[in-house]
């Protein structure tokens, strides 16, 4: 039982930070039609930015937070308008879009690196107290993650269903030119969901920064693929899809630990569990667990 | 600077583009040709080199024989991952083959008893009680191959020179036998179903087993490029298969123009020489930097370049614009 309880609790603070990680990818697909390959390095940059300016500085987390989303922003609006407005123009294709994320994930990794060096990072928090529930060790740290994790789920499905820019934004992804008929300005839906992928990133790079103890440059990378599989198990450009695969994959992973599943899978081997969940789900269901279409067949 | 101007290292350099000729020759197959963007090439290329390794180091099997099973295991991953996802639609599949890709590497990475795990081939479990490694046959005969070509070439005619020869001989004939297959009728219903599934479709084609068997062959591509990729290297680790690998066969193909066999050599030598002229940036501005700086600053330009290309000509430096614009 406190087996099951400490594992469920990993489970969701993990899924939490996948399915915020998720909202910003799916979104900026559902909307551009770009598989944002540089996703996981944003959040990189983000919880170093965030690790800068909170330990070498001593500035308060939360400051150092706010300003660590700020400066994902603004990177993504700037890979936006230097980069992706011209490729639209230019009327690039899948591939080139494709070509094109992978080349800025691999430029903005090395010059993190370059940066901020090859030394693992940490937060100037308490990574020892931890709480004892139903017989688990929940760790402090993890605990605010998860309550913060999960106010910005919620506080994400209420911006989709409830606000104006929320609606246009599944409106425009679900049907473009419907939506641009109907009187939405597309250009203000590309900047909200700069913004808003910036703030999801950036939240969870940080939670995720807090969450392993220690980073280096290439932990968004190493991330990206459960954030992918989490992707397209909610039907790739959905975002509540996307909330839903992200807690799923990130259950299954830490849930897989237990010995009732063949004794337990080795917890490195939490990654190809992820997978494995999205072949079973993408054979079954090609359309993704929320998906109501089938995909071009 | 010195070694810029030796040409023992660009004799290296030709020969690691000749593994990227044929590893990209896959690539071209399928995306050039069928419209797949394979993202999981790489994989391929680890299972080939990994089946080969253990079974000669473990198994004691004759090499010839381990090459190709491990080709094959590399065939049998494209059966795998076309059967999965090859249904889906193009965004889909190309993240699910890196998925697929990377699940092969986490899973090297782990298996310690198996593959080694982190250390590479040199810990692969061997009867013996040591690892021999795997290139004892092959080194034998690159070294009779060395010696007969002394004569001719003189002191050129060292290890990466016969390589060298070896690669580009089996990247020629490969792209010889490519091309001739996709002028055939099989490459013109594969080209058919690029632009658009229906039509062949309507003809009685089946445009899935059409698909299934240019990734198939593909992978039979990328599995020959992981055996010459361990030989060249002469271990092998689940570094050597990271996803960066099959996007630089992606800027090959790019570079070279995606429509046209004769495009890959051109964008691998080009690609080749690129990647490894950046190390010799040792003027201003590169100077300002450490050595550590200027070795990521390497990679940066990689992505840089692929950016401006994708920017400036999504086609390929030598790829018609009207044939193909990339996806579309």
């Amino acid at each position: 039982m406190s087996e099951f309880v400490q594992f469920l609790f990993n489970g969701l603070v993990t899924g939490s930070i996948l399915a915020i990680a998720a909202v910003g990818i799916s979104l900026v697909y559902g909307v551009l039609k770009i598989v944002n390959f540089a996703g996981g390095d944003f959040m990189t940059y983000a919880a170093f930015i965030a690790v800068f300016l909170s330990v070498s500085h001593h500035w308060p987390l939360a400051i150092a937070g706010a300003v660590a989303i700020g400066a994902t922003i603004i990177l993504g609006l700037g890979f936006e308008w230097v980069l992706l407005k011209r490729l639209r123009k230019s009327k690039a294709g899948t591939l080139a879009l494709f070509l094109t994320a992978f080349g800025f994930s691999l430029a903005l990794r090395q010059i993190i690196l370059m940066i901020f060096g090859s030394q693992a990072r940490q937060f100037n928090i308490d990574q020892v107290k931890t709480y004892g529930f139903l017989g688990a060790l929940i760790p402090r740290d993890q605990l605010i993650v998860l309550i913060c994790a999960s106010l910005t789920i919620v506080a994400l499905g209420l911006l989709m269903s409830k606000t104006n820019i929320g609606k246009d934004m599944r409106a425009y992804s679900d049907n473009p030119s419907l939506a641009s008929v109907s009187g939405i300005n597309v250009n203000r839906i590309v900047i909200a969901v700069w913004v808003i992928n910036g703030v999801v990133s950036a939240l969870a790079g940080i939670f995720q920064g807090v969450v392993q103890g220690s980073f280096t440059s290439n932990m968004g990378w190493s991330l990206l693929l459960p954030i992918f599989a989490a992707v397209v198990l909610g039907t790739i450009g959905d975002v509540y899809g996307a909330l839903l695969g992200g807690m799923t994959l990130g259950l299954v992973m830490e849930l897989s630990q237990l010995p009732i599943f063949f004794g337990g899978v080795p917890s490195s081997y939490k990654p190809v569990i992820a997978f494995a969940a999205l072949a079973i789900v993408l054979v079954m269901r090609p359309e993704g667990l929320l998906g109501v279409k089938a995909r071009h067949i | 600077m010195a070694s810029f101007l030796q040409p023992s290292f660009w004799i290296f350099v030709l020969a690691v583009a000749g593994i990227y000729v044929i590893f990209a020759l896959g690539l071209q197959l399928q995306y050039g040709v069928g419209g797949i963007m394979n993202f999981g090439q790489v994989g391929m290329m680890a299972l080939s080199a990994y089946t080969m390794a253990i079974l000669v180091i473990t198994h004691g099997w004759n090499l010839y024989f381990a090459c190709f099973m491990g080709v094959v295991v590399a065939a049998f991953g494209g059966v795998f991952l076309g059967l999965m996802t090859l249904r889906l639609s193009g965004d889909y599949f190309a993240i699910v083959s890196i998925a697929f890709s990377e699940i092969i590497r986490y899973v090297v990475n782990n298996s310690d008893g198996l593959t080694g795990g982190a250390q590479g081939s040199l810990a692969i479990p061997s009867p013996k009680g040591y690892s021999a490694g795997y290139t004892v046959t092959f080194d034998k005969l690159i070294r009779r191959m060395s010696a007969d070509l002394q004569p001719i070439f003189g002191s050129w005619a060292n290890r990466n020179f016969c390589m060298m020869l070896i690669t580009w001989a089996s990247a020629i004939i490969l792209m010889v036998l490519v091309a001739r297959l996709e002028k055939s009728s099989w490459g013109r219903v594969l080209r058919a179903s690029r632009e658009d599934d229906n039509v062949p479709s309507s003809l009685g084609k089946n445009v899935f087993k059409f698909r299934l068997q240019s990734l198939i062959l593909g992978s039979i591509l990328g599995g020959i490029a992981g055996i010459y990729w361990a030989m060249q290297y002469s271990i092998v680790t689940p570094d050597d298969f990271q996803t960066t690998i099959t996007f630089f066969a992606w800027m090959v193909i790019i570079l070279g123009g995606a429509t046209a066999v004769r495009g890959v050599p051109v964008g691998a030598i080009v690609f080749s020489f690129l990647y490894a002229g950046t190390r010799f940036f040792n003027f201003p501005p590169f100077t300002w930097f450490s050595s550590v700086d200027r070795a990521y600053m390497r990679v940066i330009i990689i992505g840089v370049v692929l950016i401006i290309l994708m920017l400036k000509r999504p086609q390929g430096v030598f790829g018609k614009r009207e044939e193909m614009n990339l996806g579309q």
